[in-house]
């Protein structure tokens, strides 16, 4: 479950860096246009990893489920961290995935 | 569309926070039924299921005699007790017997008493079933609640034209604008949640609110035969009246152990215990939400043999339908899941709250210009806002004090605890007729932190299952029970602080000069230099 | 007498609110049940009584959902009437000759 949330939550940084006006809250150096192009497109990619990786650990029915928990879950803790700490939404991604990914052996 | 919306969220706004807040604390009932039944015995961690299988069948034998159905609930992360059932015979002219149930204590095999109470499941009832109306009244409000829930979460979407653009969006310090950005954050975040639990809500009585179809369609027996369909049951064997000894439980066990690779053991059905036709029903957790057929194993209790079963045939309408059950509540839930479920749920609940007060925020202005006072409706909104927003919280605390406070021997005791509940909610829901609205805000804000936080002081001093002792004990339920009360208290302490600072802070008043009044009272003027009239 | 209906003030704004809201509750619901009737009877055939009825049933509080929002959205509380009207008609007429003609009674 923490794998899923924290593989949902870089999926909703990528979403959201995608848009104009939360990178400007977000980052501080101008990210080329040609690679925001591609923030999309990866984003989609992670949820689907995701969703692969919860209904392969819990079956169709729970999978999804699970899944959307995890998106809730995320995107909440996302939303907070942008109105209030904005700066430290990378940061906070990379950390997560570094701990899911220890958490997973 | 707008304005649909917010009159549909308006006119039961109250009643839909009552049933978000009960259902989600529903989603720990057995744990909230633990933590009020102090008596029973803190877990024991290093006990195999076959000796609390024999534990089990060693008190049924005893006192269940003359029963040939029996129930054993092992504990499990949610319950942390040995619990025993068994249906007494039916008494002449009834068509079933009244359901027994017991805690064990596993360490003397003996049933343990506890205090009369409602616990958890009394909390969890009053979410469908309402409480003081009868149970057809209390559905069909309820449907009518649940069913303006689906519009309000329908046009919820339907207005929130810039849905994907402001996805992320919060602008937490912008005070109107700020409710409303939560408002539409905590709905989107869960809509898929949102729009499940309130569709499964309405289908749980589907039956009853839309008998008029079923009457127009089909005879008594097609309608049995139906719901036989949907709901369909495993089948067992009867008594047939020839004794025979059974093997024990535990040994009957082993054998299912060998099929099922994964999951836990969660309870044992015993049909025709002691005769010839002696079954075991093992039944684990849930693996999937409309119908995994493995998830039970029958053996026979005689012979020791799995009996092969033939799996439940669900039509695919029927897997809809239950599916949609499971869903709502969550059975398939492990404990982290179960954890996001609650939190979700809170999340429903807060997003019912922030409507209500965002319905009040955007016309406090204007009703604060107002000549005679704010108009009588504005006024009953903020009230019934401080005194259900807060004030519920508050005296579902109060139903955990008359837990701990109300004497154990007292008459109608379990029946007490919900008085307290909901004499309390009525007392809070009154109050801020008295006060001017935002001393009341402020007030209960502070009452609901302390009410929260001296509990688990309140369970120290009326009980053994304090916070020092469930951790040394490793009973992590109680554990997170008390330390969640300590955060809920927070919660509203932080909301109190944040209250405080936003509504009483003193403005600087700027004096604003008029020039006529400049005119009037020469002491107004700048000083300047009196070089021509002093000469 | 005069007096009365002075006081009921029927040129208010409110009797068409109040009007569509009858219409919603009440018409919403009668179209609910009759979609349901229709939607078991054409689906009959394919799926079995039981399970077309359940479908039926399944599906109402989406129909009434829909036909309570429409109620409020169309231009006048009288369109709202006839409209809900015509479809239970509709409803009620296409599953009685649906059922004539495959002749399953209903």
């Amino acid at each position: 479950m923490f794998v899923l949330t924290s593989l949902s939550f870089s999926a909703m940084v990528l979403f959201c860096l995608a848009m104009d006006k939360h990178r400007k809250q977000v980052l501080e150096q101008k990210v080329p246009i040609i690679a925001v192009r591609f923030f999309r497109p990866i984003a989609w990619l992670i949820l689907l990893f995701t969703t692969c990786l919860s209904v392969k650990q819990f079956g169709w029915s729970i999978g999804i489920s699970v899944l959307f928990g995890a998106l809730t879950v995320a995107t909440l803790l996302l939303i907070l961290l942008l109105t209030y700490r904005a700066k430290i939404v990378p940061q906070v991604a990379i950390a997560l995935s570094l701990a899911a990914s220890v958490s997973f052996f | 569309m707008k304005w649909f919306h917010t009159w549909v969220g308006l006119i039961v706004g109250w009643v839909l926070f009552f049933m978000f807040l009960t259902g989600t604390l529903g989603y720990f009932y057995q744990e909230i039924t633990r933590w009020m039944e102090p008596e029973r015995p803190f877990i024991e961690h290093k006990i195999s299921n076959e000796a609390l299988l024999d534990i089990a069948q060693a008190y049924l034998i005893k006192n269940a005699q003359g029963v040939d159905e029996w129930d054993i609930m092992l504990p499990n992360a949610r319950d942390q007790n040995l619990r025993v059932g068994w249906r007494k015979p039916p008494e002449p002219g009834k068509k079933r017997g009244k359901y027994q149930q017991t805690v064990l204590d596993i360490k003397t095999g003996d049933s343990v008493e506890s205090r009369a109470t409602g616990g958890g499941r009394l909390l969890y009832r009053m979410h469908y079933r309402l409480h003081y109306l009868s149970t057809k009244i209390s559905y069909w409000i309820v449907g009518f609640c649940s069913m303006l829930m689906l519009l309000a979460v329908i046009t919820g979407v339907v207005i929130h034209k810039k849905i994907f653009t402001d996805f992320f969006t919060f602008r937490a310090k912008k005070g109107l604008l700020g409710w409303l950005d939560i408002h539409n954050v905590l709905s989107v975040i869960a809509l898929p949640f949102h729009f499940m639990i309130t569709y499964s809500g309405l289908l749980f009585f589907l039956f009853t609110y839309m008998v008029l179809s079923t009457n127009l369609q089909m005879s008594e027996d097609e309608y049995s035969e139906m719901r036989k369909e949907i709901f369909p049951r495993s089948a067992h064997l009867e008594s047939v009246n020839q004794p025979k000894e059974m093997l024990a439980i535990s040994h009957l066990y082993q054998q299912v152990k060998n099929t099922w690779h994964t999951g836990e053991l969660n309870y044992v059905e015993v049909f025709a215990a002691g005769d010839i036709n002696a079954q075991a029903r093992f039944v684990r957790h849930e693996t999937d939400i409309t119908y995994n057929p493995e998830d039970e194993v029958m053996v026979s209790a005689v012979t020791g043999e799995i009996i092969l079963q033939k799996p439940k045939e669900y039509t695919v309408t029927g897997m809809i339908h239950n599916g949609f059950f499971s869903l709502h509540e969550g059975h398939f839930a492990g404990s982290i899941t179960r954890w996001v479920y609650f939190i979700t749920g809170l999340i429903g609940t807060a997003m019912i709250a922030s409507g209500l007060i965002l319905w009040t925020t955007k016309r406090k202005p204007k009703q604060l210009k107002n000549p005679n006072g704010p108009d009588f409706g504005y006024r009953l909104v903020e009230q019934l806002n401080i005194g259900t927003i807060v004030g519920l919280p508050i005296a579902i605390a109060m139903y955990f004090y008359a837990n701990r406070l109300l004497p154990l021997e007292m008459a109608n005791r379990l029946n007490w605890e919900a008085n307290v509940m909901f004499i309390s909610w009525a007392t809070l829901l009154l109050y801020p007729a008295f006060r001017p609205a935002p001393k009341a805000w402020y007030e209960q804000l502070n009452l609901a932190a302390f009410v929260y936080m001296a509990l688990p002081v309140v369970n120290a001093l009326t009980t053994d299952k304090h916070l020092l002792n469930s951790i040394s004990k490793q009973d992590w339920t109680l554990v997170a029970f008390d330390l969640t009360l300590f955060a809920i208290g927070s919660f509203f302490a932080f909301a109190a602080y944040k209250y405080q600072a936003l509504t009483f802070e003193k403005k600087p008043i700027k004096k604003v000069i008029n020039p006529r009044d400049v005119i009037a009272d020469e002491s107004l003027l700048p000083l300047r230099p009196m070089n021509k009239e002093n000469g | 007498m005069s007096t009365f209906i002075n006081y009921l003030n029927l040129s208010s704004a409110r009797w068409p609110v109040f009007s569509r809201a009858l219409a919603a509750t009440f018409g919403g619901y009668a179209l609910a049940i009759a979609s349901s009737l229709l939607i078991s009877q054409l689906l009959m055939q394919v799926t079995g009584k039981y399970q077309a009825i359940h479908i039926g049933l399944i599906l109402t509080f989406l129909v009434y959902a829909c036909a309570a929002m429409w109620v409020f959205s169309v231009k006048t509380a009288k369109k709202a009437w006839l409209g809900l009207l015509k479809s239970i008609f509709f409803c009620l007429t296409v599953t009685w000759l649906l059922g004539k003609i495959t002749g399953v009674a209903n």
